[in-house]
């Protein structure tokens, strides 16, 4: 299997992968269609050797040991034949799950080229859904249709071909017209009890939502006493479900009933057209004992032609969906042509008239201009919704800042490579995004070659090492679902230390002090205004105590710087600041006593 | 791989909830018909399938290969083949819809009596129960219950009748052969048990493996902005591709185990084709048998095979078919903790005039640590009370238990004179309003969300309430007014146009004692000021009690009871609660309402 992420540049399409993926891999294809094939040529002996026994019986020309070989090809062709389709059959569910894998492979590298920006606009879920169910509808095409197709299209030949040559062709011809309405019916049938059944478990959706508002909501439900409203409105879902599910047996009823229907139809033609040959003496009653046998196998690969037709049209929609997917270019990609330079110092200057999310109706940030000189450390604050996180992300080039607007060392963003851009810059979410791995794998995420002892020293000065020595497995301990909840401060200082680590020219806390305490603030702050020393350092904080030693802070409100200084100066010019700092000295204090 | 996913849970669980199945048959009572006639249908359609291979041998050996040869026989044979194949058709359709109809409404039962049930339980249930579970309850636990009165009970009569009918065929048409033939059934059993025990690990290892590559997909989807600063993309795709491999391989073993089992089924479908002709040839030699006997045999040894696989298969079902119901039954066992009194008094809304006392009422959420102690105080009909306290003091407690969401540990709360224990909580829950922090919205229109889906309520009583607390302009800016169809996340209103629906809701109900839990803590000044414009309109003539945070929202209260510690510590009306310079004077001072009003500034 070739390495991937070095080609990430190209864009490839699904169904070019999926041809260059059969084609690279013709010889297990050609091996497993030969083995199926085999095996049906094997199989048709069944019902030819039957015939032949049957003649042999009724010609009296049968002894004891002739019974027995009989029964010995018999089984051997009865082996022989699921041996032989077993191995084709095995090998194209392995292929099928190969390609299974490379397209998702492809997905996740495709995935992690997009944009923060992409994601906003797309509910994850969705999108997960959507590529988990179209890969492996596309895998299903692969194995499942491409056995049912090899075996319908050969098991059919070479059932017709014996019919023709061993018994009579007018006898075949009579019997099978009514299977072919099957294909048709199947073809035609299949998605509409598809259609059905989605529509039944949009149904089944629609009742667990409103159970799931009306239980979110049984305070408002009990105290206005709408339990019989709340009752109705849940048992008129539950009628719609059942409603629903009855036209999908109406539907898939009418298909269980009509398959052996068609292949009973043909079985009467035979027993009848077929009796009075034999009577007639036109063909052997071994012919037409063989003929009856031959009819119950051309009805599945009749049936199957309809099934790989489904298949096959549902696989292809979900190829489009997945090109779809996969054509989406990456918004934010590294300039053709970067700026020759591979490290930044970490000098900042914003000169942003207006920035405008690209699903967004209008600016959330405007008229922002600062520089930040190497080493000097920046307060953000402001109300919620001012725009804060929208300003740091930008740096990083997160959301992409439009051209000429954000320069660092004097370069454009748009102009450094991506690598030297986010090599500069570590940063912590206001959520303290970690991973489901351990601590230590969190803390050193940015880092293969860290040492316990370096990342230990990371977390204290996080403050989190004691928390950290004092879990049962250390480091190694995992978090998230599978292992121990953090809280959210906890998680807030992880992700400290893991920005800490990376030791980068600017490191940006983006609201990341805001669920931690107080005294834990003052530590880590006092850490950093050791270790950050003439570093850069961006503090977004919502608490003001945490940008007070800041070189200069700026006050946001409704997208626009609206005061900017230091601390001092600002409470002395009794604006926004001032008046957001005495309102939290009170709730401290409230809060202390 | 230690942990156990549910389904791992569910199995070893499975044999000893057998009996949560059989709890829930009453259920079924009312259908009992419905499944008499499943019966039926499934002994005529079993009839049908079974005749084919004996006409066809009476056609061969009497009609066609006999020593005269008839072809008006065979006619005959013909005519009564065609006619049995449209019975079994007619029959089978028929047993599906039946079947699956009368399924269906036990399940519709089940679920309409489990929300009910769920619904009615005190708020306590609620505490300990995550709705997110109650869903699953409710909409798959149930779900999969229903594959037991459908697919189950189905399977169980139809292949069950038919292997029974084949045998019975085989023994009625060559005892020595049919005797032979019962050598496969405990082989086939065995083998389908072995096999499908490994067969449900494997699907079950794919499931947990693809289920670890959508969680970390999921993951990293929400954290990409962290893989792209961190620049790690190229170890979470190696972390993504040691996931994807691994379900690749677990795949590839599911889809093997499947193969083997399948292929080895037919494998002795095959085999005992041969073995049957070998005997059945000799018989047949020896004169013992008649050739359409030995045709009819190899018919029905192959229809030996499809029932026991089904019933094999239905297995799985029955198990965890079995688990569900046990959770189901877990949930219907739990009775409400409060119940109406037998003797409940109806109380006339009319004469309701909303006078409110506690008396000594001490309460715990769990019996150890009381929330309240020892709380009483009296509220005048049509007066308005604020009731401020530091968060936890237990001010939402003591609303919860006037709403008797909860019953109190000891003491007693009436309404009007009248212990509200005694009063129906229907006529509590129309005397008693509650607007809360949070405020719910249902998927449906406007009107339906501020008339709460009653049709008694009138179009124009809802906009009057609309209008009263000032949420009718802002209806009216929706696309649709009083039609639009709102989302219950409510991503179409904002958080005060969400709280403005919840006041109209509640002049539309029209309580006489009206409970505002927080209400506008999340507005914006601007809201807030129409807010409180509707509120003063909401309060006039009703009995009014507000929890408050901002204690600028009590200033005018009759009176003002500040709650600390699970007892009322203060009472009184503002300007004395301030002289007195207690916990009220403090909080007051430091909510920074001080400051707008200029009076007291504290030095910080």
């Amino acid at each position: 299997m070739p390495h991937q992420s070095g080609n990430s540049q190209r864009t490839e399409s699904p169904t070019r992968l999926l041809r260059q993926f059969m084609w690279s891999n013709k010889g297990w294809y050609a091996l497993s269609m030969l083995s199926i094939i085999a095996s049906e040529i094997v199989m048709v002996q069944f019902p030819n050797l039957l015939g032949r026994f049957t003649d042999a019986l009724s010609a009296h020309r049968l002894s004891g040991r002739m019974i027995l070989q009989y029964a010995g090809w018999l089984l051997l062709v009865g082996v022989a034949y699921v041996i032989l389709y077993g191995i084709g059959q095995l090998r194209n569910g392995q292929l099928g799950r190969a390609f299974e894998y490379q397209l998702r492979k492809r997905l996740f590298e495709h995935w992690e080229r997009l944009s923060t920006s992409y994601f906003r606009r797309r509910s994850i879920g969705d999108l997960l859904n959507h590529a988990m169910n179209d890969v492996r509808a596309v895998r299903e095409a692969l194995t499942g249709g491409m056995n049912l197709f090899t075996n319908a299209i050969f098991l059919l030949v070479t059932t017709l071909v014996m019919t023709f040559r061993t018994i009579s062709v007018r006898l075949t011809l009579v019997s099978i017209i009514p299977l072919l309405a099957l294909p048709v019916f199947i073809i035609w049938w299949g998605p509409r009890i598809r259609e059905a059944s989605k529509s039944a478990q949009e149904a089944l959706s629609d009742m667990a939502a409103v159970t799931e508002e009306s239980l979110s909501a049984i305070r408002l439900v009990k105290a206005t006493a709408s339990e019989p409203v709340e009752s109705a409105r849940f048992t008129e879902k539950v009628d719609a479900i059942v409603q629903r599910q009855m036209v999908v047996f109406r539907r898939s009823g009418l298909f269980q009933t009509l398959i052996p229907f068609t292949g009973s139809v043909s079985f009467g033609i035979a027993l009848a057209y077929g009796g009075y040959l034999t009577v007639s003496g036109q063909i052997a009653l071994g012919s037409f004992v063989a003929f009856t046998l031959y009819l119950a196998m051309l009805i599945t690969p009749l049936q199957q032609m309809g099934f790989v037709f489904n298949y096959f049209q549902r696989a292809s929609a979900s190829l489009k969906r997945l090109e779809v997917l996969l054509s989406e270019v990456p918004e934010i990609q590294d300039p053709a042509v970067p700026a020759p330079v591979t490290h930044l110092e970490g000098e900042i200057d914003v000169n942003l008239p207006a920035f405008q999310y690209p699903d967004g109706s209008e600016p959330v940030l405007r008229d922002i201009r600062f520089h930040v000189a190497a080493g000097q450390t920046v307060g953000i604050v402001g109300r919620t919704g001012s725009g804060k996180t929208t300003l740091v992300n930008l740096l990083p080039r997160v959301f992409n800042p439009p051209p000429g607007t954000v320069r660092m060392d004097g370069y454009d963003v748009h102009d450094l490579a991506l690598r030297t851009l986010r090599e500069a810059i570590a940063y912590v979410p206001q959520d303290g995004f970690l991973f489901s791995a351990t601590i230590g794998e969190n803390i050193g995420f940015s880092r293969d070659d860290a040492t316990p002892q370096m990342l230990l020293q990371a977390a204290e000065y996080a403050g989190f090492r004691r928390e950290i020595e004092q879990f049962p497995d250390g480091l190694d301990t995992v978090v998230g679902e599978r292992g121990v909840t953090l809280s959210g401060g906890q998680k807030q200082r992880a992700a400290i230390a893991r920005a800490l680590l990376k030791d980068a020219p600017i490191l940006i806390l983006d609201d990341s002090l805001s669920a931690v305490d107080m005294n834990t603030e003052q530590h880590i702050l006092a850490h950093l205004r050791r270790i950050r020393a003439g570093h850069t350092t961006i503090i977004v904080a919502h608490r003001l105590s945490a940008v007070r030693h800041a070189d200069f802070i700026l006050v946001l409100d409704g997208g626009r710087i609206v005061e900017r200084g230091r601390h001092e100066a600002l409470l002395e010019m009794g604006g926004l600041y001032a008046s957001m700092y005495h309102l939290q000295e009170a709730a401290v204090e409230e809060v202390t006593s | 791989m230690s942990a156990l996913t549910p389904s791992e849970q569910a199995r070893r669980g499975g044999n000893r909830s057998m009996g949560s199945l059989l709890k829930l048959l009453p259920f079924a009572k009312r259908y009992r018909w419905h499944f008499a006639a499943v019966v039926l249908l499934v002994i005529v359609y079993n009839a049908t399938t079974v005749l084919p291979p004996y006409l066809v041998k009476i056609a061969i050996d009497s009609d066609i290969s006999g020593p005269r040869p008839n072809l008006h026989g065979l006619w005959t044979i013909s005519l009564l083949y065609v006619g049995v194949v449209l019975l079994s058709v007619a029959a089978n359709y028929l047993q599906i819809l039946l079947v699956q109809y009368a399924g269906q409404s036990v399940v519709r039962e089940i679920r309409v009596a489990l929300f009910q049930h769920i619904e009615r339980q005190s708020m306590a249930f609620f505490d300990t129960n995550a709705i997110g579970r109650l869903v699953t309850n409710v909409s798959s636990d149930t779900e999969t219950v229903s594959q037991f009165f459908t697919n189950f009970f189905l399977s169980m009569l139809r292949d069950g009748l038919s292997l029974v009918m084949v045998v019975v065929a085989m023994f009625e048409l060559n005892v020595r052969i049919a005797a032979w033939s019962m050598l496969l059934i405990p082989v086939l059993f065995g083998i389908s048990a072995l096999y499908r025990k490994r067969l449900r690990r494997a699907y079950q290892t794919t499931r947990t493996r693809l289920s670890n590559i959508m969680a970390f997909l999921a993951e990293n989807l929400a954290g990409i902005r962290i893989i792209q600063i961190f620049h790690q993309e190229q170890r979470q795709a190696a972390r993504f591709d040691a996931l994807n491999r691994s379900h690749r391989q677990a795949s590839v073993v599911e889809y093997r185990t499947s193969v083997l089992f399948n292929r080895t089924f037919e494998m002795l479908g095959n085999a005992a084709v041969a073995a049957v002709v070998w005997i059945g040839g000799g018989a047949v030699l020896h004169k013992t048998i008649l050739f359409g006997t030995l045709y009819a045999f190899i018919n029905y040894i192959r229809q030996f095979f499809q029932p026991i696989n089904a019933i094999t298969q239905q297995w799985n079902t029955l198990q965890s078919a079995a688990v569900a119901a046990d959770r189901i039954g877990q949930v219907l066992s739990v009775e409400p903790a409060i119940v109406d009194a037998p003797n409940a008094f109806p109380l006339a809304l009319e004469a309701v005039r909303g006078e409110v006392e506690f008396e000594h009422v001490t309460f715990a959420y769990k019996s150890e640590v009381p929330v309240l102690r020892d709380v009483s105080f009296r509220v005048p009909a049509g007066s308005f009370v604020g009731i401020v306290g530091p968060t936890g003091a237990g001010k939402s407690s003591l609303m919860s238990l006037l709403i008797r969401f909860y019953d109190p540990t000891s003491g007693r709360i009436l309404l009007d004179g009248r212990d509200i224990r005694d009063i129906r909580q229907t006529d509590l829950h129309r005397a008693v309003g509650f607007v809360q922090q949070e405020a719910n919205l249902f998927t449906g229109t406007v009107l339906d969300n501020i008339r709460l889906f009653r049709d008694d309520i009138s179009r124009d009583a809802v906009i009057a309430a609309a209008e009263a607390v000032g949420a009718h302009e802002v209806v009216n800016r929706l696309p649709d007014g009083y039609d639009t169809f709102l989302y219950s996340k409510g991503a179409n209103l904002s958080m005060g146009e969400r709280q403005l629906i919840s006041f109209a809701r509640i002049v539309c109900l029209n309580p006489r004692v009206l409970i505002l839990d927080e209400a506008t803590a999340n507005l914006d000044s601007h809201t807030e000021a129409l807010v409180s414009r509707g509120l003063q309109a909401v309060s006039a003539n009703r009995t009014t009690l507000v929890i408050a945070h901002r204690l600028a929202t009590v200033r005018r209260a009759d009176c003002i009871y500040v709650v600390n510690q699970g007892r009322i510590v203060e009472s009184g009306p503002h300007e004395a609660l301030l002289c007195r310079g207690g916990l009220y004077a403090e909080m007051y001072a430091k909510s920074g309402a001080a400051y707008e009003d200029g009076k007291m500034v504290q030095p910080i």
